[in-house]
């Protein structure tokens, strides 16, 4: 079908992009070494709900980052050359997918940074590796969306960090109470309805976004 | 009359009549407190009772009382002393021998009067039997059916307990919350049509009910937190509920910080417009999907439904749905208000150009 192999390329194109200059990532994993190293200065030892509160702090943040330049890089003319050529749901999937899968090299590097330095807290690999995951999506999902609407406007940065508190609160709630899992040796219940409710916040901005950005995409 | 249209007068009329009707109508005869709560078999028992709107004085032999084990069986109150207006002394017989199998046993209080309806205190007293017998129990049952209860003609509220008086706030809290829905949908059909065709109108229409629905949203917030107050004991307590709406209004109010950051109203309008149909996205789920699905002290949670049947009789009703109404052309007033008045303001530049 057509609109996927939109997104297959759009993809193949950003992660080309990327290898190539390797501006974005350079820049947020420069950021996420110095957190890391300034929190290491801080607490030589730290308990294991620290270690996963501070994780989640350096990927909200680092994810902030990395996500305000992925709409912010663009050029206003090779926007409307893209809009002459592609479909407007292809170029946001292809972005979030993009988001996701830098978000989730960031994670997994944010935790062996962390655990270098500070020792690895983390006992149950699969709830960690779960919550890592869909917080990828989630954070991705819902920064695209809100790049792609405040970069129109000309105070990006500030206003996508207004934009987003009020969407990120739940899901960081969530990924953290998730996480709590993976610390402790044993699993708990709750944790099926946590990923239910993170799936489904996820779902709901996921299909709002593609079914809104094509209006928005008329500039 | 005026110039005013027929409906902000019936949003006024209805506004008067919730307040003074939801402030003045008296909850019904109920019994606040009985002590003691426990009893074990084969004594008699006398039960302190303290009732609330309630004349015990006045009509004193039309007073009746039973403990309710189930549909059928009752035990029928001994004496029945007055001690004032609002307290009562009842003895009961409790017999050696229940007729069931548990050791601890409840039973509901229900209290008759003449004068003021009938009360019930659910689970009143608690009685622990020391050796189980329940055929012995059923041979020594000496029964006495509830009937001939005294049906209240006046108009009264349902008393609750822990609610009390404050169950008047529904035509406040709740009704505030709806007509905020019913606003709130008003906005993102005047976006929906913004977007379909970018006429100014529909984007001022759109932004009045927004800010409208925001303010009643607030409203409501803080007409819970007042009811928190007194029934949960503090007024934030990081109930789900409270949380996953303070993030909905949060929500709206981004709709106005992004609007500050445009300058060309075509943009500005199609930019908000998108993210007025993606709030109230995230509106349903937020208010009402999220705290059903978690346990909170919040009326409608853990699957229950929100306002089932049992929170809601007929006298409430009666002045319930008006005041959703009231409040809804109450807010649909003030935001007619607003977006006539950004109408004559682009009048105006247009003019000084």
């Amino acid at each position: 079908m057509q609109i996927f192999n939109e997104i297959a390329v759009l993809l193949g194109k950003e992660l080309k992009l990327e290898w190539r200059n390797k501006y974005a990532i350079s820049g947020i994993l420069l950021y996420v070494g110095a957190t890391i190293f300034i929190v290491y200065m801080a607490f030589v030892e730290m308990e294991p709900l620290t270690w996963i509160i501070l994780f989640w702090i350096i990927m909200l943040f680092a994810s902030i980052n990395a996500i305000v330049k992925s709409f912010v890089q663009e050029s206003k003319s090779r926007q409307l050359y893209y809009y002459t050529l592609v479909n407007p749901t292809a170029l946001l999937t292809a972005k979030i997918i993009y988001n996701t899968l830098l978000l989730l090299l960031i994670g997994l590097l944010t935790w062996g940074g962390l655990s270098l330095f500070v020792g690895n807290a983390v006992v149950n690999l699969r709830p960690f590796l779960l919550a890592v995951g869909l917080g990828s999506l989630g954070f991705s999902v819902t920064f695209t969306f809100i790049s792609a609407i405040s970069a129109k406007t000309d105070n990006s940065a500030s206003l996508m960090a207004i934009l987003s508190f009020p969407l990120i609160i739940p899901i960081l709630v969530t990924l953290v109470n998730l996480s709590k899992n993976a610390i402790e040796p044993l699993a708990s219940e709750g944790v099926q309805s946590d990923i239910n409710m993170l799936l489904a916040i996820d779902l709901i901005v996921v299909g709002m976004s593609l079914l809104l950005y094509p209006y928005l995409w008329r500039d | 009359m005026g110039n005013l249209s027929w409906w902000k007068w019936l949003g006024v009329a209805l506004i008067i009549y919730t307040f003074i009707a939801g402030m003045l109508v008296p909850l019904q005869h109920g019994i606040v407190e009985v002590t003691p709560r426990s009893a074990r078999t084969g004594e008699q028992v006398i039960l302190k009772l303290t009732g609330y709107n309630s004349h015990y004085d006045q009509g004193s032999d039309g007073l009746k009382a039973w403990l309710k084990l189930d549909n059928e069986r009752a035990l029928g109150a001994s004496s029945i002393k007055v001690l004032s207006p609002r307290e009562l002394s009842i003895g009961f017989n409790i017999p050696a021998y229940l007729p069931v199998d548990k050791r601890v046993q409840d039973f509901s209080l229900i209290l008759d009067s003449q004068e003021d309806g009938t009360a019930i205190l659910p689970t009143a007293l608690l009685v622990t039997q020391d050796s189980i017998d329940p055929e012995k129990g059923i041979s020594i049952w000496t029964n006495s059916p509830i009937n001939d209860l005294k049906v209240s003609t006046g108009m009264t509220f349902p008393f609750r307990p822990i609610i009390y008086e404050t169950i008047r706030n529904t035509y406040f809290h709740v009704a505030l919350w709806l007509s905020m829905m019913i606003l709130f949908i008003a906005a993102v059909v005047y976006s929906v049509r913004y977007v379909r065709n970018p006429l100014p109108i529909w984007d001022s229409k759109a932004r009045a009910f927004t800010s409208v629905g925001l303010f009643f949203g607030i409203l409501g917030l803080v007409t819970g937190m007042v009811w928190a107050k007194y029934t949960w004991g503090q007024a934030w307590s990081n109930d789900v509920k409270q949380i996953t709406t303070a993030i909905a209004l949060l929500v709206y109010l981004a709709y106005f910080i992004l609007r500050s950051a445009f300058e060309d109203p075509e943009k500005k309008g199609r930019i908000s417009a998108v993210y007025n149909i993606f709030a109230f996205a995230l509106l349903i789920p937020l208010i009402y999907v999220i705290p059903r699905m978690v346990d909170s002290l919040h009326p409608g949670a853990g699957g229950n439904p929100a306002f089932g049947s049992e929170d809601l009789d007929n006298t409430m009703r009666m002045i319930f749905y008006p005041a959703i109404i009231g409040w809804a052309l109450i807010g649909a007033w003030i935001a007619n208000l607003q977006y006539r008045m950004d109408a004559v303001k682009e009048e105006w530049i247009e003019r000084l150009d």
